[in-house]
């Protein structure tokens, strides 16, 4: 089914991917939805809030504000499976305190330039922090952190018109996971349609309708697109 | 409301031994108290000796046996010292209860005023602790055969209070924390499970207690009526957690709170 590409026409649009680049071909579908795309991340110094606030104003400076950013702040150390017990305290630091930390610096860049004329910023995710999966106990830890503090903001800057909402894919749907032996069964549940969503063509779609008009009035939600695999509460 | 009925839960956990974070007021010394009146030794971990030794002297005024450890439990080598002292004292560990946490996690926020300080402070004890509790604290838990471990979270990392953006990611963040470790941790027996409480604790009394008014409404937002005592209610609930009842309970988050929340 082709989606509405009037939806994004025209709107500007910051993919800001951090490590493990999770949403990669999510916007090579954004952008087929007639957004004009900037990709950010590898070249952000993370290194401090005031560096990654100079980071996304020259990106503003240099594009305009964004009318929809899509965040996926993933640190490479979340992505290796390990027993807790096993795991160097850098690598849970880097992976669960070191990512949130990150995603919250760049909110904080985020919002002197979207607050003032409104818009949508949309994380997107593993489904996998929904059930846990054991030996990413980082990555769980992780993502639900940044899923608490996409609600709290939404919450802080809903009177501005921002809107904050969370897309929980498929593991299997994002290719970064091609690689990664997650312990969880993948026949814990019956799946309802059998398969993955597409990242280009079914999750992307998801994403024009947040960060368009018709969106407007979604926020702190929590959406899943595993193919009805887990269908939490 | 009738008084809650310790007597006929005397012994639930005797033989148990508790490690309690955060124990010298508020909610883990509810906990603390409570353990102690089923049997539990209950090892309070504290920052404070002082804080600590009032509530090991309200464990032992019931008749409990308690242990006081002086820990920031926020550094590695702290919980390796709480993990010996323990032992030496108790021979094992069979019950973990996190329930430290910042003194900010009170405080409001806008999320643009949020320094790394802040972060730290929080973050530090809400992320950091869990995890070195975990790893040190395993294999104790392992060899007991009824392991427990259990996070004290919030429905604010549920819901997501806006009131401190760093307190409800540091709160959600310990929901999955806790899903993915009770899966890792199921197969050896232990299981993992988190406590979103509504207590009324000093620090709450003395706020409500200044304006009635907001007292009321406050009551008003619990079907119960009523904000849970630290020992009585929410004590009580984790009790029963740490029982054989509760043995086939994992990766849950459990709310103990009258009822306030119930979107799930």
């Amino acid at each position: 089914m082709a989606a509405d590409a009037s939806w994004l026409h025209g709107k500007r649009v910051f993919a800001v991917s951090v490590g493990a680049g999770l949403a990669d071909a999510v916007v090579d579908g954004v952008a087929d939805l007639g957004a004009e795309v900037t990709r950010l991340g590898g070249d952000l110094d993370l290194a401090s809030a005031a560096s990654v606030a100079a980071g996304i104003d020259a990106a503003v400076a240099a594009h305009g504000a964004p009318d929809l950013v899509v965040l996926s702040v993933i640190p490479t150390a979340a992505m290796r499976p390990d027993a807790i017990d096993a795991m160097a305290e850098a690598d849970w630091r880097e992976a669960a305190i070191e990512g949130l930390r990150t995603t919250m610096r760049l909110l904080q860049a985020l919002g002197p330039h979207m607050k003032p004329h409104g818009g949508a910023i949309v994380f997107v995710a593993p489904s996998l922090s929904l059930v846990g999966t054991p030996r990413m106990i980082a990555l769980s830890t992780l993502l639900e952190g940044q899923r608490g503090l996409m609600k709290s903001v939404a919450r802080q800057w809903g009177a501005s018109g921002v809107t904050l909402n969370w897309i929980a894919a498929a593991p299997r749907a994002l290719a970064p996971f091609d690689g990664v032996a997650l312990a969880a069964r993948p026949d814990a549940v019956t799946i309802a349609l059998g398969r993955a969503p597409d990242p280009r063509t079914e999750i992307a779609p998801l994403l024009g309708y947040l960060g368009g008009d018709a969106g407007r009035a979604i926020t702190g939600a929590t959406l899943m697109l595993d193919g009805g695999e887990w269908m939490v509460p | 409301m009738s008084a809650m009925d310790w007597a006929s839960a005397r012994d639930l956990l005797a033989g148990r031994t508790a490690i309690v974070t955060g124990a010298g007021g508020g909610i883990g010394r509810g906990l603390a108290c409570a353990l102690g009146r089923v049997g539990a030794k209950v090892v309070v971990a504290v920052r404070r000796r002082t804080t600590g030794e009032e509530t090991a002297a309200l464990v032992r005024a019931d008749g409990g046996e308690a242990l006081v450890v002086e820990a920031d439990v926020a550094k590695r080598a702290a919980i390796d010292a709480l993990a010996s002292e323990t032992i030496a004292a108790y021979g094992g560990v069979d019950i973990v209860i996190h329930n430290a946490s910042s003194a900010l996690s009170g405080k409001t926020f806008a999320l643009e005023d949020v320094n790394d300080g802040d972060w730290d402070e929080q973050c530090d004890t809400a992320l950091a602790a869990p995890f070195h509790l975990a790893q040190v604290l395993f294999e104790p838990l392992r060899r007991s055969g009824r392991g427990r471990f259990i996070v004290l979270t919030s429905s604010q990392g549920l819901h997501g209070g806006a009131m401190n953006p760093v307190y409800t990611a540091c709160k959600s963040a310990q929901r999955g924390f806790v899903k993915a470790l009770a899966r890792e941790w199921g197969p050896h027996g232990v299981t993992v499970n988190a406590v979103a409480p509504a207590a009324l604790t000093d620090a709450a009394r003395d706020y409500l207690a200044r304006d009635p008014e907001r007292a009321k409404a406050a009551a008003a937002n619990f079907p119960l009526g009523r904000m849970g005592d630290v020992r009585d209610d929410i004590g009580a609930a984790v009790v029963a957690m740490c029982s054989d009842y509760w043995r086939y309970v994992t990766g849950q988050v459990v709310n103990v709170d009258g009822g306030y929340y119930t979107a799930l």
